[in-house]
């Protein structure tokens, strides 16, 4: 009886242990993650001749929004937030749409060369971005796309990686629902749109938060296809702004939190969806 | 049902071959217009920009075809060599801590502890947030009077030029890199735990194996592949990686941050050199072939082993 409190007792003294030091550990890493969004926040809270004027650790009480005030004064900001929403959501219905029929083809659908074309999809992922953006940047200047939106749309509307996802998903869709169909008189594509769309709305929301978020946050490519300053995404904007502002770090911060703040939001909203497709990127390789 | 078993065995064959032939029609229907896209902004490319590399093309005159002198002037070209070494420190560097953090971390998230959602949440915020801002927010607080440094001074510490000492430069990006990609690998990891069988460690732990043991001849053996997975996605992206750098350093100072996926944009994108840019860019594509093939081959003999 004793040594076996004893037992118990050094056991749960070992629990203890562990729960406090990982506390610890998970906490000192979670302030690590958020210090520097909280810290560029208060930044672009201050006045500008406040920024330098006082320690780092200094707070402007109440807060000063001139930042925020200025930045829509000297920045097209709007106008940044428009082209990269309407690209964005062009490539986000536009790649779920042709993924979604390719997946379904691949998944369901009977056709001479299918596997082989599948084997040869799959290949394809094993191309890295750096080597397209040359090749892409003359193809993309032969059609007269450079400096239109058109050039971050038309090579992202397909898209393999999401093809295959939406193939996964698809195969698990029972075989009964579409052989009755059939026998109803459905043909592929009305089953597709009436009974296999409206139920795959999971996989749809999480491919679609991808390649949203992808375009949203996107950089290089619109970088090096647009240089006319009046079809600037967000983040070529930003970052532009970091060549006239350089020290105006009130004015840079408060730019940053912006251009956050739209997926800060939508992540706060659909979380459940977003953690599933960052599961998802374990499941390329 | 009755009206087909009525129908003669001949027309019987030539509506299944009909119908066949529709179902095949609507199969080529749906993959064409994603495989369109695939086919010119993907698998085109591929082969286009070997033939880039093998011109002196630089936009404005015409493209001729120089052999393989592209490739002979990388072994030449001493920022070049620069760069490949930086790309190689800063892979050998960030990809081996990322992992290690970011296993600890699904560990540690992998309990039952009070405002666990919370942690995780912490640790997503970054992955989500654009590089820019990113870029951004790290160059204010690794500034000379930033938040760092602030913190060195009133601690009785020498302040450090984090983006400007070309000694330090490197590392500094290596350690945003780290931070912003902490909870994308965390979640893969705590996925994967949370695919290891309990029965397995409560089996071991009745037979005395301590945490540590369970974790290093359970778990680790287990989710090796995951591991695997991890480290070769953290080693073709950071062959990869452009953002960061360009926002924060430029390349700079000097070439001190110039890493592979900075100089072939700059290459390409700021001095023109176009042919030349894509013997570059074909180099990386060869290595991260390599490592995926490897990662393939591995994967399989792995599964195999787990049957």
């Amino acid at each position: 009886m004793d040594t076996m409190n004893k037992h118990n007792r050094s056991y749960a003294a070992t629990r203890a242990v562990i729960k406090i030091v990982s506390i610890t550990i998970l906490t000192i890493g979670a302030v690590t993650m958020l210090i520097p969004f909280i810290w560029s926040l208060l930044t672009s809270l201050k006045s500008a001749e406040n920024v330098f004027a006082h320690s780092a650790f200094w707070i402007q009480w109440p807060p000063d929004f001139s930042a925020y005030k200025e930045i829509w004064e000297k920045v097209p900001i709007l106008k940044y937030a428009w082209n990269t929403l309407k690209v964005a959501l062009i490539v986000t219905f536009g790649q779920l749409l042709t993924s979604s029929l390719a997946g379904y083809a691949f998944a369901k659908l009977k056709f001479p060369g299918k596997d082989r074309l599948f084997v040869f999809y799959l290949a394809t992922m094993m191309v890295p971005g750096t080597v397209l953006l040359i090749p892409n940047f003359i193809i993309m200047s032969k059609i007269g796309a450079v400096n239109t939106p058109w050039a971050l749309i038309l090579s992202a509307v397909g898209s393999v990686y999401a093809t295959f996802l939406m193939r996964q998903f698809f195969l698990t869709f029972p075989s009964e629902l579409e052989d009755a169909a059939k026998l109803d008189g459905c043909n592929p594509f009305s089953f597709y749109w009436r009974i296999l769309l409206p139920n795959s709305k999971p996989i749809l929301t999480t491919l679609g938060l991808m390649a949203f978020q992808g375009i949203w946050n996107d950089f290089q490519w619109p970088l090096i296809v647009l240089n006319d300053p009046e079809i600037r995404t967000l983040q070529v904007g930003l970052s532009y702004l970091t060549n006239e502002y350089y020290t105006d770090w009130n004015l840079l911060m408060a730019g940053s939190i912006l251009t956050v703040l739209p997926i800060l939001i939508l992540f706060f909203c659909v979380q459940k969806y977003f953690v599933q497709s960052f599961k998802l990127t374990g499941l390329k390789g | 049902m009755e009206i087909t078993q009525n129908i003669p065995a001949v027309v019987k064959k030539a509506s299944i071959n009909k119908n066949k032939f529709r179902e095949a029609l609507w199969g080529y229907l749906f993959i064409t217009p994603n495989f369109l896209v695939v086919l010119i902004f993907t698998i085109f490319p591929v082969f286009f920009s070997f033939y880039m590399s093998l011109t002196d093309w630089n936009i404005l005159g015409q493209a001729n075809y120089v052999g393989f002198s592209n490739y002979q002037k990388i072994i030449t070209d001493s920022v070049a060599i620069q760069t490949f070494k930086n790309t190689l420190y800063y892979t050998v560097v960030s990809v081996p801590i990322n992992v290690f953090l970011t296993l600890v971390l699904a560990v540690l998230l992998n309990q039952k502890l009070r405002g666990i959602s919370f942690y995780r949440t912490a640790y997503y915020i970054p992955v989500i947030t654009a590089s820019v801002a990113v870029s951004l927010m790290f160059m204010w607080i690794l500034a000379s009077n930033g938040l760092v440094n602030q913190l060195l001074v009133s601690i009785g510490l020498e302040p450090v030029k984090w983006l400007t000492d070309a000694k330090v430069a490197l590392n500094s990006v290596i350690g945003v890199t780290i931070w912003k990609g902490l909870g994308m690998n965390m979640i893969i990891f705590l996925a994967a735990l949370q695919d290891v069988p309990t029965e397995l460690l409560e089996a071991a732990a009745i037979d005395g194996a301590s945490r540590i043991q369970q974790f290093t001849r359970i778990i680790v053996p287990l989710i090796s592949p995951v591991i695997f997975f991890v480290t070769i996605t953290g080693v073709i992206g950071s062959f990869q990686s452009f953002d960061l750098v360009y926002n924060m350093t430029h390349g700079g100072p000097g070439y001190a941050t110039t890493v592979i996926g900075y100089y072939i944009w700059q290459q390409a994108f700021n001095y023109m050199h176009m042919g030349y840019g894509s013997a570059l860019a074909y180099i990386v594509f060869i290595a991260i072939l390599i490592l995926t093939l490897i990662q393939w081959v591995l994967r399989k003999r792995w599964v195999y082993s787990e049957e």
